[in-house]
């Protein structure tokens, strides 16, 4: 074992440690599988005081590192880049403090999702962000990430509900951001806000507070039918025109609903329907029926196939668990999966997924679509073989070009994926490079030496040779379509 | 007396600070400026001559404004098309949320840091740059854009907002309970807080001795008529004080605080210290001298609560209870790396 393994290996112990091949094997990609690089090592910490004991010798060997929390991220984010070492912070899953009170929770990095709402159901509250990895993913990883879900048109992002955190910057010295009152102190700067979302490329939080919600008196669950992806969208912009934020508005294509149906995911839905509209509705029971009654008029106006309303909390389960399911159903498919994360004005919806369906046709990929309707956040998926360097390839230019699209329809390339490195071509799209210059700069305030989760977000010269091999690969397929 | 530079496009604005003018301190319609730390004779850059609505897209709940728009212009705007920006505060758009003086007004509610979704803005070497973007959900990028939120003006100048909006409710009722002892008071603001749907805003205060609880209950009509009905909440006008006043040789001190330290925090203040909160968690107290101030900036550390000098002289304001070391040393760093000369004051 080198020396720097073992130095590891005698601060947590030779259990908490890998650095055989073969162990590193889980941790070479995160869900975006086209990407892979082994770690030099992965460490398991358990405490804030492990983790800044392991940055300081990384700091001081500078050699780079990743934290890490469930592998989920969709954007190769958590995938050791230059021979890092990934710190996985998955055994720190205590729920430190519940304040009913203040409505809030102190967790560390590594609580699964769903596990917070569990810890705190007895007492009528909820963590609202709810990515669909929910059962998996951590808290940790959804601060890095800024993770949405579907039901934050109505509840916001994870930005919208972590109150603060303590982090352990790359030197390892520890900040504390916000507070257990709010995010910032009246003299102070909106860290917290800025952390979100930094990828891991700032420094490694090891405590989070966050905001729990109540739960809602009544929910109701309705799922429209329809002949045409376009009375689909159109029931959701009508929905929205009328005033009311349902706590979700969810649409699943054709393709989606087929290969949900076929799958262990079975719900129920229509197979002869070109989209299904799922809308969740919380409050007040009176409310509910008042606004559950408006939402039923506009499935009609846009000439429903069907409505179905959820009659008890089985049959709710029932009609997300097609939605919640709809990425592991694509498994079916092929063996790889690309999720795609692009965002659109609500409005220009239909104008998208026709733009969509076109590149997909031109690339010759099996394209899928489900998506948050009422944040125009879209997530085409592509299914491939990725033992297959052409199709990936075709697969690789068919993503960037409906990135593209998305920014030139005046949206974005991701809503809650993230950038990490299977973006870094594409951020270009919305930046240029004033605008990167400055995130750098902001970045270097945590992150001076570059240690912490490097070759991510930003695009860099000496970025890892897969890194770099990827515009590359790109570039070569889209100068074979174009001279063909 | 301090010059007062007035650009009138992003495009000037760079231009101005690519001359070189010195320290700068930003200002929008000025609303906020006495409760900024002393200037030190700097410039004045006057943002008010950038006061466009670059963009209103009602259907995506969305717009893009530059900094110099003044509140009530964009809520007429925006109430013609029937939509609102669901956060308090005055003045010009950009101070108001470079300021971000209130806070969220209400539990879990909107404030300026969740409806802030892009920007573009000029470093203080006339350096254009943008963050985010216009749409509702992106995460493209580190959110360099939430560093405007609370910065004071003290990083760089925003030149266009991107925005959230949300739907006008199809209800509103305003309500304000008066003469209410202290304990009533907390009573009160925690069983409305503590609603499944909280009141969109409440602000409990005390401008004498006793404590009023006002809010706002919104949603469709059946629900705003029961809600009032249910908790006897009094009819009364839009509540608009969302700032105390320093008394003369007084301060006024604006802090954050959790709900279970709100009674120790009402322990530590004088009885007759004029007193507001709003609904997010954000107070101001007035008090009658900075040896009172330097009293409870002395104390609240160990409640603890976080608090600074809004209002009194000068060369006080800004000055608070003291931050995290590693907080410090990063906005330290990102004021170096975002304004290594200092232009911004």
């Amino acid at each position: 074992m080198p020396p720097l393994e073992q130095a590891l290996a005698r601060l947590l112990g030779p259990q908490r440690v890998f650095c055989t091949r073969d162990a590193l094997l889980a941790w070479e990609c995160d869900g975006f599988t086209v990407h892979r690089s082994r770690p030099r090592a992965v460490v398991l910490p358990e405490s804030t005081e492990e983790v800044q004991a392991v940055v300081k010798i990384l700091h001081a060997a500078k050699v780079p590192f990743v934290p890490r929390g469930a592998g989920t991220c969709l954007s190769g984010g958590p995938t050791a880049a230059g021979n890092a070492v990934i710190i996985d912070l998955a055994r720190m899953r205590k729920v430190l403090e519940i304040s009913t009170e203040d409505l809030r929770a102190v967790v560390q990095p590594g609580v699964v999702n769903l596990n917070l709402t569990a810890a705190v159901h007895h007492l009528g509250l909820h963590y609202a962000p709810d990515p669909s990895s929910q059962s998996v993913c951590t808290i940790g990883g959804n601060f890095a990430e800024n993770s949405g879900g579907p039901h934050c048109f109505k509840y916001g992002m994870t930005q919208d509900h972590v109150l603060g955190a303590v982090i352990v910057l790359p030197d390892g010295t520890l900040a504390r951001l916000g507070d257990a009152a709010g995010p910032r102190a009246p003299h102070g700067l909106d860290l917290t806000a800025l952390f979100c979302g930094s990828e891991g490329t700032f420094a490694i939080a090891t405590e989070i507070t966050v905001r729990l919600c109540r739960d809602q008196e009544s929910v109701r669950t309705l799922l429209g039918a329809f002949a045409t992806m376009t009375a689909a969208c159109r029931t959701v912009s009508d929905i929205v025109a009328a005033g009311l934020v349902p706590a979700a508005l969810e649409i699943l294509d054709q393709s989606t609903i087929r290969a949900v149906e076929a799958s262990v995911y079975r719900a129920g839905y229509p197979e002869d329907a070109a989209a299904v509209l799922l809308v969740e509705l919380d409050g007040p029971a009176a409310v509910l029926a008042e606004e559950t009654a408006e939402v039923r008029e506009a499935f009609r106006r846009n000439a429903a196939l069907s409505i179905e309303e959820a009659s008890d909390d089985a049959e709710r389960k029932r009609l997300w668990k097609g939605r919640k399911g709809a990425f592991g159903a694509m498994g079916r498919l092929n063996t790889d999966l690309y999720v795609l994360d692009g965002v659109v004005p609500r409005t220009r919806l239909e104008e998208a997924l026709e733009g969509i369906a076109a590149i997909g046709t031109k690339h010759g990929v099996v394209l899928t679509n489900v998506f948050h309707a009422g944040d125009g956040n879209l997530h085409p998926n592509i299914s491939f073989d990725g033992r297959d360097a052409e199709q990936t390839a075709r697969t690789v230019a068919a993503g960037r070009e409906i990135l593209q699209l998305c920014v030139d329809l005046g949206g974005s390339i991701s809503g809650e994926h993230g950038i990490g490195s299977e973006k870094l071509d594409h951020i270009a799209m919305m930046f240029g490079a004033d605008d990167l210059d400055v995130m750098a700069r902001v970045r270097a305030a945590f992150n001076p030496d570059g240690l912490c989760n490097p070759g991510k977000v930003l695009p860099q010269r000496g970025a890892c040779a897969e890194v770099a091999k990827w515009p590359q690969m790109v570039a070569r397929v889209l100068d074979v379509e174009e001279r063909s | 007396m301090s010059t007062t530079l007035r650009p009138r496009t992003a495009a000037e604005l760079g231009e101005l600070l690519r001359g070189r003018p010195g320290r700068v301190r930003l200002c929008g319609t000025g609303s906020q400026q006495d409760r900024l730390p002393d200037a030190n004779g700097a410039t004045t850059l006057s943002l008010a001559g950038l006061d466009r609505i670059v963009r209103l897209d009602a259907p995506d709940q969305t717009c893009s404004i530059e900094p110099g728009v003044p509140r009530e212009v964009l809520d007429v705007a925006l109430q013609e098309v029937g939509l609102e920006l669901p956060c308090a505060g005055r003045g010009s758009l950009g101070g108001l949320f470079a300021s971000d003086a209130v806070g969220p007004v209400s539990v879990g509610g909107a404030s300026p840091r969740s409806l802030l979704l892009g920007m573009q803005a000029v470093l203080s070497d006339g350096t254009a740059f943008r963050s985010g973007a216009r749409v509702v959900k992106s995460v493209a990028g580190f959110d360099v854009h939430k560093l405007l939120v609370g910065s004071q003006g003290r990083l760089f100048a925003a030149t266009v907002l991107h925005l959230k909006l949300r739907p006008r409710p199809r209800a509103e009722a305003w309500f304000a309970r008066a003469g209410l002892d202290r304990d009533g008071a907390l009573s009160l603001f925690r069983q409305l807080r503590d609603l499944t749907v909280p009141p969109a805003a409440l602000h409990l205060h005390r401008f004498a001795t006793d404590f009023t609880l006002a809010g706002r209950i919104v949603g469709r009509p059946s629900f705003v008529t029961a809600i009032v009905r249910q908790h006897a909440l009094p009819e009364a006008p839009a509540f608009d004080r969302l700032h105390l006043q320093a008394t003369d040789g007084g301060e006024v001190l604006t802090g954050i605080v959790a709900p279970s330290r709100l009674p120790a925090l009402l322990a530590a203040i004088a009885a007759d210290a004029p007193f507001l909160l709003h609904g997010g968690g954000r107070f101001e107290v007035a008090l009658p001298s900075p040896t009172a101030t330097d009293a409870l900036l002395a104390f609240l550390p160990k409640l603890p609560v976080q608090a600074c000098i809004a209002l009194g002289a000068p060369t006080r304001r800004g000055r608070g209870t003291p931050l995290d070391a590693g907080q410090e040393r990063l906005a330290k760093g990102l004021k170096q790396a975002l304004d290594p000369h200092g232009v911004f004051v």
